[in-house]
């Protein structure tokens, strides 16, 4: 669409924004694709509405603060990406957004404390396990607390369990058939350090070696996409010298939303002096499961001990893999290797499980909503077992699937593919 | 004509703060009281979101009213007259013509919430509220073993009050017919805001509401008819070299007794728009492709069509494939209703042509336009219901880079290419503000009046929709 947006005057992100707002036609075909349309049915909380919104900002037309309830309500999930025939780059353009209007916000002391505490937790895997311990006690009083801290207090499983650190290199079993880094993710190395475990187990067993890379942090999403545009940069910047991408044959995530984060990296440093090696670095970066396809169909997988009984597997595209990053296909493709499996599709599934990132403890009621509208049609299907490749979609289909009283396992892609190997499944 | 008439630019000054609504809001103040505040936007965040459909921008509205009731739709009405301000009824704002678009500070009334729908499999009807979305009805009637088939390409997103207003049609309607062809009764609330309901029976006036994009009154409920679903379909692509042989293919396809369910048709650039977004493997260096669907309930007969389709095709120098199974049909399928928001990936902004031309005459016509294309030094994209002479000839532009007085001299031509071949102006997007001023070449000065009689007579103080359809008249 038109746009007056002064490019010049905003810098290298400011054409990233423009180039997304001229590419969108106000066609509409996004509107059924966003959760919070669905949910709300306004325009200005829908992905053409947020564009128009932010397109207003950016020329200086409408103050940022009228249009922020409507952008903070965005989950980010990117569904509108997918639906979008005329290819605009609506997360670069929202992210782009964030950073530039962050600064810009004035926020309530609480709020501000709330954020902070995210920011500061989440990159920081033991203070995160310190937090989660503590918050696990203090879930008896979450009735009595105020909102802002009972919503992170509903997400904590009801044990959290010990850290298990990974080792800084898992050599391959048998024959050496490739050598990968590992990104360990922040959150999930408190939440489900199982995760990691299988992941690391599974790809040694197919003859991967695993690097974790001294230095590694977290990938700076979290950061980037709550606005806080300084602190991403300083993250990015300390995993591009962490990890030499010429040392590996790829650099892998298990976390969905972690894998988009450092895809992204190209475009956070659009323009910077790092934007090259930014580029280097994300065209190594494949999400486990992608890994794993890859090598199956280049030499096939070790096969899988066979389920003890046919399972029906409900398997849920975390968002920022199916939509983000367009992983879809592995995935499935790996579950139905396992003798006894068999996938179901989940109505409604290119919505939102409502986890985002940390939307579920920005905006408590919509992610409360949508969590319980995805773990009906979950349940709907009647799975013997929950697959998804996020650390973040994992707490919350747990979480509601239990409040719904149903108590069918939720495992992370890699770890039913780990079961399977220890014929455990 | 200037390109301020054409309004193809946003018409929002930049930089400049705008009003927030402050003084004129006393407006939204009493629909707020009449409503209730979960029904009424009034802050400049949410006036802005409701400015504009999928090809245009216009005037920010005053207030936005989102009605969950017919008794709400009638308050609105009648606070709009009180104020003396315009009325301008929304879908989903997917409409290809402007329609949608406020061209004046008023009340923008947003049906989404009024989403009501009931089927009634025995008598084969829906009933359904503006704000149901298009394939939601279809969904509901399926599990009856029935459909409806008016399908625009927008039917995930676009609502039956829209279609309604626009009497939109889709790839069904060379067989089906559009959607004015399923409207066995409507109610209405008028410039008054008095409610009536129109059959079809005595004075067609339910015909004379659909397709009067909103200037005529507010429809408030529709009965549609619902049909059984053919019970074989077969699709076919074919493609070739040069724009004119797809048209020649369908002339004869037809005059051979072929008829199909469905009869597309896209030039290059909006095969290669689509396959950058869907990657099908679409041919890309083909000068035209034709998708065809024959169905019935009759295997045989069904057959018998696509191989009278495909001899068409090749008798016209096209090269043939046959989809293999419901997937790949259905892959085809999303690729054609992708083609219109597609063409943005080539230029941010286009004009949207909707004409209708006899079969007899396409070769000609699409030959006609595409040269005029060329000649003009801008680009321009053909697509369309091919089967029923409906072609959507697209100027793409960028308004930074290139004349709009340009495109609006080529846009003029296309319509009166359309007009000396016996042609109309629009298939199924309406009028709206695009081409109300192709209007005076295609409709005489008495029909005119005519038209002008309908408007005041239904709507005396022009409070509904303004701008739209008719051109100013001279002495007026």
């Amino acid at each position: 669409m038109n746009n007056d947006i002064p490019v010049q005057a905003l810098g290298p992100q400011g054409e990233v924004m423009a180039h997304a707002v001229d590419a969108c036609v106000h066609c509409g075909f996004c509107l059924p694709a966003c959760p919070t349309y669905a949910l709300l049915g306004d325009e200005m909380d829908s992905p053409r509405g947020r564009i128009v919104l932010m397109k207003e900002v950016l020329e200086g037309g409408l103050d940022l603060l009228d249009a922020a309830p409507h952008l903070d309500r965005c989950l980010g999930c990117q569904a509108c990406v997918t639906a979008c025939p005329s290819g605009v780059p609506y997360g670069e353009l929202i992210t782009s957004f964030r950073g530039w209007s962050e600064p810009q916000r004035r926020r309530s002391p609480l709020d501000r404390a709330k954020r902070y505490a995210i920011l500061k937790a989440l990159p920081a895997p033991r203070l995160f396990s310190v937090a989660a311990r503590v918050g696990q006690y203090a879930k008896p009083l979450a009735p009595a607390l105020p909102a802002a801290l009972r919503g992170p207090l509903d997400l904590l499983p009801e044990h959290v369990p010990a850290m298990q650190p990974s080792p800084p290199l898992t050599p391959a079993r048998g024959q050496r058939r490739g050598r990968v880094a590992f990104l360990t993710g922040c959150a999930q190395q408190a939440l489900a350090p199982n995760f990691n475990a299988a992941t690391l187990r599974v790809l040694a067993r197919n003859g991967i070696e695993v690097v974790v890379p001294e230095g590694q942090g977290c990938c700076g999403a979290a950061a980037l996409h709550t606005g806080a545009r300084d602190e991403a940069l300083r993250l990015v910047r300390a995993n591009l010298d962490a990890f030499n991408p010429d040392d590996y044959d790829a650099i892998l995530s298990n976390a969905a939303g972690c894998g988009a984060g450092l895809k992204e990296y190209p475009v956070i440093l659009h323009g910077l002096h790092d934007e090259a090696r930014a580029k280097a670095f994300a065209a190594k970066v494949q999400d486990i499961s992608e890994y794993l396809a890859g090598l199956a169909r280049e030499g096939g997988l070790e096969p899988f001990m066979p389920a003890s009984r046919p399972l029906k597997v409900a398997y849920h595209d975390a968002c920022h893999l199916a939509h983000a990053q367009g992983v879809r296909a592995a995935p499935r493709e790996l579950l139905r290797m396992i003798p006894g499996v068999s996938i179901v599709e989940i109505p409604e599934g290119d919505l939102c499980c409502g986890s985002a990132g940390t939307y579920n403890l920005e905006q408590p009621e919509l992610a409360g909503q949508l969590g319980a509208r995805k773990a009906g049609h979950i349940l709907s299907t009647t799975p013997d077992l929950i697959a998804s490749g996020n650390i973040g979609c994992h707490t919350q289909i747990q979480s509601h699937v239990r409040r719904q009283g149903s108590p069918v396992p939720v495992m992370h892609t890699v770890e039913v593919l780990d079961r399977a190997y220890r014929g455990e499944l | 004509m200037t390109t301020e008439k054409l309004a193809l630019t946003t018409t929002s000054p930049a930089r400049k703060p705008r009003s927030g609504g402050g003084g004129d809001n006393a407006l939204a103040a009493e629909l707020t009281r009449l409503l209730g505040p979960r029904k009424v936007l009034s802050s400049l965040a949410e006036r802005l979101s409701y400015r504009f459909d999928a090809i245009q921008f216009g005037v920010t509205p005053l207030a936005v009213v989102l009605p969950e009731s017919t008794e709400d739709v009638i308050a609105t009405v009648k606070a709009a007259r009180r104020a003396g301000v315009s009325i301008v009824g929304r879908g989903a704002a997917s409409g290809l013509s402007g329609g949608a678009a406020p061209m004046q500070p008023g009340v923008v009334v947003s049906f989404t919430r009024m989403s009501k729908l009931e089927i009634f499999p025995e008598r084969r009807e829906a009933v359904a509220q503006p704000g149901v979305i298009t394939l939601a009805v279809t969904d509901a009637a399926r599990p009856h073993g029935l459909i409806y088939p008016p399908d625009p390409a927008s039917l995930r997103t676009s609502t039956i009050g829209g279609n309604l207003g626009e009497n939109a049609g889709g790839p069904l309607c060379f067989k089906y017919g559009v959607t004015g062809d399923y409207v066995t009764a409507l109610d209405f609330v008028d410039a008054e805001g008095e409610l009536h309901t129109l059959t079809r029976d005595a004075y067609d006036l339910a015909g004379l509401l659909i397709g009067s994009e909103g200037t005529l009154g507010l429809i408030t409920s529709a009965t549609l008819r619902l049909t059984p679903p053919p019970k074989f379909t077969r699709t076919l692509m074919a493609h070739f070299a040069e724009v004119g042989q797809a048209a020649e293919a369908v002339s004869a396809a037809i005059a051979a007794g072929a008829v199909p369910g469905k009869l597309e048709f896209m030039d290059q650039a909006c095969t290669n728009a689509v396959e950058d977004y869907l990657h099908l493997g679409l041919p890309r260096d083909a000068g035209a492709v034709l998708l065809v669907d024959t169905d019935g309930d009759d295997l045989d007969t069904v057959e018998e069509e696509r191989a009278l389709v495909e001899a068409a095709c090749l008798e016209a120098g096209g090269v043939v494939r046959r989809a293999e199974g419901e997937a790949e049909a259905a892959a085809l399928w999303q690729a054609r209703r992708s083609v219109s928001p597609a063409l943005g990936r080539i230029r941010p902004q286009r004009m949207n042509e909707d004409i209708v031309v006899p079969r007899s005459v396409l070769p000609e016509v699409v030959r006609q336009i595409r040269a005029l294309g060329d000649a003009s030094g801008l680009k321009l994209v053909q697509f369309g219901h091919i089967g029923d002479g409906n072609l959507h000839p697209n100027i793409l532009f960028d308004p930074r880079t290139e004349s709009t007085e340009a495109v609006h001299t080529l846009a003029h031509e296309i319509a009166l290419v359309a007009i000396r071949h016996g042609g109309v102006l629009s298939g199924e997007h309406g009028i709206g503000t695009m081409k109300r001023d192709f209007m005076r070449d295609a409709v005489d000065p008495e029909t005119m009046t005519a038209l002008w009689n309908v408007k005041r007579a239904l709507d005396p103080s022009g409070a509904l929709n303004p701008g739209k359809i008719l051109p100013e008249e001279p002495h007026a």
